[in-house]
């Protein structure tokens, strides 16, 4: 809750300060007729600070408030997550279950795209070949090759393997190689280990990036889904991305039942 | 970014020219005659992927070296050796030690300076490694901390990346990494930790310098290879048990002295922990092979049953409150 709270302030903050562009995000999957910095080798600049400013970390549907959550309008586009009929159960149980069986809440790597909306910010680092993005969250560190490389053979990551590429003014990155362990938010919307995922990141003024992501999983959904929602741009003065070592509360939490030092 | 051919002939040029130099320099030694390849901005360009550096011991032993009992293995990681068999997927580790002289080049005995107190706290700390408050951080998966990540581990694998202003690390142990501002700001607010510290760096010459401060003090400086099972503190040469304050600073020079090798030195102050400044000395980063590249090292994700062997502890039991 305390940190809820924090987030909530911080984000608020950092909306204010863009306030004035917002008009400029566009809606829909028409190409940003926005034309900003560029790097040298000529693609848009994505190098920052960036944050999600939503509730998709707490449930990517459409929600009501609990204690604690905020409602939210959700970002799953049309609102439906084409479960199988199985899945359908299985997200159900999950929910029941969330508060032991989040794997977020045993400080596991979050996966993709859940990391993207977490609300913790993360830096964006852009060279020629490699789109680097570093998250706040549990030092999470997604190496993106845009050097024309493809998947290696299939293995099983939590944050699977990326790779990009630009179509015109956006990166898109391909990412596949998951485990089955990772949840898309806190309410156990889950995908197997055939969890395919294509985000789609576009520049559309100095202060907001287009982030959409296809998901597509044909042992868990009839069809493809897509989630839509803006990226903000961090812009207080100094900012750096610092450390949310949730591993470092575990221990604690437990040297301090044992009665230790801490 | 990447060097022209011209840039390369002149390298293959100095190469030859500079051979006898490295002869010379051998063992810790440290050539700062070559010229690096540059960035379009004109930095000294480091980026690629690296493994780490041969294997080398920390510290010169207090006493005689220490022998284990009759009957007894040696060579494990005296946490680990109880409960598991070498990993059969681990990557091949750099070659059993060849270099034979301490890391520690400062003070000129290749001890760790440790004040009295902390000579005897180390002890206490290797003797109860089957605590949860007292085994190594790295085993905990905390961060690696200075300049424990740059040590010659099989796992520390880098990758280093350029942008103009800052020099950005990766780690491939632990998925870490530093941001490293080459601005001339300061320091982050002291209230801030950091488990890889607050980095801030420079250029010397061909030397990047990195000044690191705001650490946390729950992870160890240092700690590399496998402190033989038994071994008292003042026997190790691997580091291990050596502990820092919230005060640690670390002062890093990294300097490339050949195409594929960039040298490690880093000074290490904790006014709390240790009677004076000392330095390492080592091989940091050598170039990885061309289709080298960084896996993710998930390390708490499947920690929960091997600390709970060692330590009694279930770790799988807790729930944090990241997202509510």
């Amino acid at each position: 809750m305390k940190l809820f709270c924090a987030v909530v302030v911080v984000l608020s903050t950092a909306a204010l300060g863009v306030a004035e562009s917002l008009t400029a995000q566009t809606a829909g999957t028409q190409p940003s007729s926005y034309d900003g910095p560029r790097t040298s080798d000529g693609k848009p600049d994505l190098n920052g600070i960036w944050q999600v400013f939503s509730t998709a970390a707490w449930d990517i549907r459409a929600h009501n408030a609990q204690d604690g959550i905020p409602a939210g309008l959700g970002v799953v586009e049309g609102n439906d997550i084409p479960y199988q009929p199985w899945a359908t159960a299985q997200q159900q149980e999950n929910y029941a279950n969330r508060m032991t069986e989040d794997p977020v809440r045993k400080c596991f790597l979050p996966g993709v795209p859940r990391i993207t909306y977490m609300p913790f910010p993360f830096r964006i680092l852009q060279t020629q070949d490699h789109v680097v993005i570093t998250y706040e969250f549990a030092h999470t560190v997604r190496i993106i090759y845009t050097d024309g490389s493809s998947h290696p053979l299939p293995n099983d990551f939590w944050m699977g393997d990326s790779r990009g590429h630009w179509d015109g003014d956006t990166l898109v990155v391909d990412t596949t190689h998951f485990n089955d362990q990772t949840w898309f938010d806190a309410t156990g919307n889950f995908h197997s280990d055939a969890l395919h995922v294509v985000e789609r990141y576009t520049l559309t003024s100095p202060y907001h990036i287009d982030y959409e992501v296809m998901i597509e999983d044909e042992k868990v959904f009839t069809k493809p889904w897509t989630m839509r929602m803006p990226l903000y741009r961090r812009i207080e003065e100094g900012l750096q991305v610092l450390d949310y070592d949730c591993v470092d509360f575990i221990l604690q939490s437990l040297v301090t039942q044992e009665g230790g030092a801490q | 970014m990447r060097a022209r051919p011209s840039t390369y002939v002149a390298i293959v040029t100095a190469l030859f020219l500079l051979t006898p130099v490295f002869a010379a320099a051998g063992e810790g030694g440290q050539d700062e005659s070559f010229e690096p390849p540059r960035t379009e901005w004109g930095d000294p360009d480091f980026q690629g992927r690296y493994l780490p550096g041969p294997g080398q011991p920390m510290e010169a032993p207090a006493g005689d070296p220490w022998r284990p009992p009759e009957g007894t293995e040696r060579g494990h990681n005296a946490s680990f050796s109880r409960f598991f068999a070498p990993d059969p997927d681990a990557p091949s580790r750099p070659r059993p030690v060849r270099i034979t002289k301490p890391m520690v080049v400062d003070p000129a005995d290749g001890r760790i300076p440790l004040q009295p107190w902390a000579a005897e706290r180390r002890g206490e700390i290797m003797a109860r490694q089957d605590e949860l408050e007292l085994l190594d951080p790295r085993v905990k998966c905390l961060p690696s901390a200075l300049p424990r990540a740059h040590l010659p581990v099989g796992y520390n694998s880098y990758q280093v990346f350029q942008v103009p202003g800052y020099v950005v690390i990766v780690y491939e142990w632990n998925h870490l990494y530093r941001y490293i501002p080459l601005d001339g700001q300061p320091h982050v607010n002291p209230n801030i930790r950091l488990g890889m510290g607050d980095s801030r760096g420079h250029w010397e010459g061909n030397t990047l310098v990195v000044d690191v401060t705001n650490f946390t003090d729950n992870t160890w400086p240092i700690g590399h290879g496998a402190p033989p099972e038994g071994a008292p503190a003042s026997a190790l040469t691997t580091g291990h048990g050596v502990f820092h304050s919230g005060n640690l600073h670390v002062v890093e020079r990294f300097t490339m002295i050949d195409e594929n090798t960039i040298h490690y030195e880093a000074t290490i102050e904790d006014p709390k922990v240790f009677t004076q400044a000392w330095t390492v000395d080592f091989v940091g980063l050598r170039r990885a092979p061309e289709d080298h590249m960084l896996f993710e090292y998930a390390c708490h994700e499947g920690n929960g049953r091997g600390l709970s062997l060692m330590t009694g502890v279930d770790i799988d039991s807790v729930r944090v409150h990241s997202t509510r």
